[in-house]
């Protein structure tokens, strides 16, 4: 059995962030991540991390900013928050050695990005998350942090309702370990893999989400789906960064005409803007990078052009990039307060995986990074303070002999003739038609149905490679099982919000309701069957 | 299409020796390698493991020998792999401790390294509110290096790793390069005197490998080159390596060529009884031949004045 202070699960920039500021607040931390850090999808953010750092900026108007992108439904004390500690972060990162780009003065250059009213994105070429997140990974190994690479977490242990620590499975020498600890910090990103085609990784399957939502914590805001508008429709999307469009690249229709002026829109509203020309015009939509100039497109776009190459065979200096708006990345997830604190004792979450109110209906671009290591601090402390304060609950010994009878439930009887690849297939296009970009209640209706057949199916599969050993068919089930239980959370929050706001499209309510629905959903898991609430929008 | 994949197995809890299965299965014209992976173990055999992660050519997970060449499965198009027929084979990258089928140990073959070269910056304990300076032209030079996505390709080309896996290799030096050259780091000798001892940057070959293999430009031979010079001009040369180059070059700064006598005897260190001694059998051979050089007793070549202003001008333009 392992014991730390603060356990961390997920080794993106989160969760990095947060073991780190746990360590320096005096805690023993120990991380879990199911693939190497330097793997994990914080490597493919681009675009920059937002800070009001430039003398005509400021924290007021870095707020402004993100109610307006959040639609109306941002939580002012964890905005408040952010905006206020969103530069202090930004320079540490600098000072533990991001390379970010530089003006003439050698200060941080600060570029537009999406809908900030000022410039105020710092970014490192088109490479920001990665190389944001190499950096963090140095200092996370200066801490000497035990790191747990390639263990899958299988279950959060909980014990007279207070979290006490988690169980997982080495995929490396294939067995169970118990990780007891005061605090845990989720931090393991993002869902979106239940969208076919999406930006998503084949990993990102929501895995703790569903270990929260079964172990009673409640899910927020879940049918707040960011959709990304630039992407390059491959099963696994390529994504190109909104900072083209400011850099102006434009969106030209199959007939090669510009679709009106998108720069500085919010996300949800380029994404909606494209979607009805795709629908209108009856044709596909490209993005034309050309106008942004050779030079530049090298000098700032690097990876960019390099993966649109070899990915998709395209040369942006001369030919147009099919787009479509692709489902990206969560705005919902397990409700915590600003602390990063969940509704279940010793459980905390950050990042992707979270949900604290900062975004509301639509998350500002660049905001993302910059949450990721304000919140991963404050987590982080939060939770070391946690760890220190009152008395130590034991870790119930007979837990992991049980996960292993579970366990071992997945591989015995006969397995129906069905395959894990096919009901996740039909999870990904059903999603992506009833549960895009605008919905419908009988749409909706519809993919409760169908997700409900679909976890039938899997529940009589059965996984019949019988190592313990890398075996990856026992963590593609366990994931898609996550995927299915989250799938229908994000339908029944989509089916109870009766109006369209950011992210949340209605086409049977178009309108934004206000009155009615300042509020957050939650669903939690009461009986075994999802419960819906409402929680009004901080007024702070 | 209909392709046939010849896969490269190992079971470590059978008996652990490789062996090879074949899939035969219809793909889509656009398929990657890895596509037909994932087919592969949801329909023909779950039993198969690999890696996979972003799924686009980001992260370097996936990265594997196909048909002999390492590349990213992810982005390997299998069109590009069946001119010569509808056969493609697949293996674990070479020199790496293989743990299961195509998944190796990237522990022993790179984290590993790259801990062993203390992978962080001390930063400046400054009162300064801010951040600090620097100019563009450093910073997009650690962009650069940093655009390192650890996919492995520069130490699976590397020509000195198999024969010495203790070797750091050039992705774990590109590191180390990564940390002395920060402007930013308090503690940059730190990393020059890691990578200055045994097994670090001396024993690289410079085949320059590494640089043809980079899918990034990123010029590990290049970084390598760089972390020497800063070596000597930090004076952290303890290596007989570092030796030996200094001798090279004084001699053919002073004289327009190589005095060997020297250079065996500066190599060894002038000092270094031990070493020296070790000399007397080669030189004693060498002088039966009539092939010993005296050193020190050396003559200067024709022009050897204007090979020395090769050497003044490069010294001057390094400053």
């Amino acid at each position: 059995m392992q014991e730390f202070d603060v356990l961390v699960i997920g080794g993106g920039a989160s969760g990095l962030r947060a073991a780190i500021s746990a360590k320096r607040a005096g805690a023993s931390v120990g991380l879990i991540s199911k693939v190497h850090p330097l793997r994990t999808n914080s490597a493919i953010a681009q675009g920059g991390l937002n800070a009001p750092l430039a003398k005509d900026d400021s924290p007021d108007s870095f707020a402004a900013d993100t109610f307006l992108a959040g639609d109306e439904l941002c939580d002012r004390d964890v905005v408040r928050a952010f905006t206020q500690e969103a530069s202090k972060e930004v320079i540490w990162l600098e000072r533990m050695g991001v390379p970010f780009n530089r003006d003439k003065e050698g200060r941080l250059d600060l570029r537009g990005f999406g809908s900030n009213s000022r410039n105020r994105t710092c970014y490192a070429d088109d490479r920001t998350g990665y190389i944001v997140l190499q950096v963090l990974h140095e200092q996370f190994q200066r801490e000497q942090i035990p790191s747990f690479e390639e263990w899958f977490v299988t279950s959060l242990v909980i014990e007279g309702g207070i979290c006490v620590g988690a169980i997982a499975l080495g995929l490396r020498n294939g067995k169970l370990d118990s990780f007891s600890a005061r605090s845990i910090i989720l931090a393991s990103g993002g869902f979106t893999r239940f969208y076919l085609p999406s930006t998503a990784s084949l990993g990102t399957t929501g895995d703790g989400q569903s270990l929260a939502y079964e172990a009673g914590a409640r899910l927020m805001d879940m049918e707040m789906i960011q959709f990304h508008p630039l992407v390059f429709p491959k099963k696994q999307g390529l994504l190109i960064t909104e900072a083209a469009l400011n850099a102006g690249a434009l969106i030209v229709n199959h007939k090669g005409e510009s679709i009106t002026d998108l720069k500085g829109m919010p996300r949800h509203k380029i994404c909606l803007s494209i979607h009805h020309a795709m629908q209108n015009g009856g044709g596909g939509v490209s993005l034309d990078l050309r106008p942004i100039g050779k030079e530049k497109l090298r000098g700032y776009f690097p990876q960019t052009q390099e993966l649109l190459r070899t990915v998709a065979g395209l040369d942006i200096t001369k030919d147009l990039v099919p787009i479509r708006p692709l489902a990206h990345r969560p705005i919902g997830g397990i409700e915590t307060n600003a602390a990063g604190e969940t509704s279940v004792p010793g459980l905390f979450a950050v990042g992707e995986c979270a949900c604290n109110g900062l975004n509301g209906a639509g998350r500002l671009a660049g905001n993302t990074l910059t949450e990721a290591v304000v919140f991963g601090r404050r987590a982080g402390e939060t939770a070391a303070k946690h760890a220190t304060a009152g008395p130590k609950k034991s870790f119930p010994a007979a837990k992991v002999a049980e996960e292993e009878k579970q366990l071992a439930r997945l591989f015995s009887g006969e397995s129906s003739k069905d395959s894990l690849a096919k009901i996740h297939s039909e999870l990904g296009h059903l999603m992506n038609e009833k549960v895009g970009l605008i919905r419908s209640g009988t749409g909706l209706q519809e993919a409760l149905g169908q997700i409900q057949s679909l976890k039938d199916r899997y529940s009589r599969l059965r996984v019949k490679n019988p190592s313990r050993i890398y075996n990856y068919e026992l963590t593609s089930y366990l994931e898609l099982g996550s995927m299915l239980t989250l799938a229908e959370v994000v339908v029944l929050a989509a089916g109870a919000r009766t109006e369209s706001r950011g992210a949340h499209q209605r086409a049977d309510f178009a309108e934004r309701d206000d009155t009615n629905w300042k509020s957050h959903t939650l669903v939690s898991l009461v009986g075994g069957s999802g419960q819906l609430q409402k929680k009004p929008v901080a007024a702070g | 299409m209909e392709i046939t994949f010849k896969v490269y197995r190992k079971d470590p809890e059978k008996d652990g020796k490789p062996g090879r299965s074949n899939y035969t299965l219809e793909l889509a014209e656009d398929a990657t390698v890895l596509d037909a992976l994932l087919k592969i173990r949801d329909e023909s055999d779950s039993t198969l493991s690999f890696r996979g992660c972003c799924g686009r050519g980001y992260c370097g997970e996936c990265m594997m020998r196909v048909n002999g060449s390492a590349r990213l499965a992810c982005t390997a198009k299998v069109p590009d792999y069946t001119k010569k027929g509808p056969e493609i084979s697949l293996d674990p990258l070479r020199n790496v401790p293989v743990i299961k089928d195509l998944v190796f140990d990237w522990d022993a073959f790179m984290w590993n390294k790259i801990k062993e070269v203390k992978p962080w910056l001390e930063p400046e304990s400054s009162p300064v509110n801010g951040e600090n300076l620097a100019s563009e032209a450093e910073m997009q030079d650690l962009r650069k290096v940093m655009s390192c996505f650890y996919c492995g390709m520069c130490d699976e080309g590397c020509t000195v790793l198999p024969v010495d896996f203790k070797f750091l290799g050039p992705a774990a030096l590109t590191k180390a390069y990564r940390l002395a050259f920060d402007p930013r780091n308090k503690d940059s000798r730190e990393q020059v005197k890691i990578v200055e001892k045994p097994k670090g940057i001396w024993d690289c070959v410079h085949c320059y490998e590494a640089d043809e293999h980079c899918p990034r430009g990123i010029e590990p031979t290049k970084r390598i080159v760089a972390l020497r010079d800063r070596a000597f001009n930090s004076g952290i040369t303890h290596e007989a390596v570092a030796r030996h180059h200094a001798s090279f070059a004084s001699s053919v700064k002073e004289s327009g060529w190589l005095d060997e006598g020297r250079l065996a005897v500066e190599s060894e260190g002038l000092t270094n009884v031990k070493g020296l001694m070790k000399l007397l059998p080669t030189a004693a051979k060498a002088l039966a031949r009539g092939k010993a050089p005296i050193p020190y007793m050396h003559s200067k070549r024709p022009d050897a004045d204007k090979i020395k202003k090769i050497f003044e001008k490069a010294e001057q333009e390094e400053k």
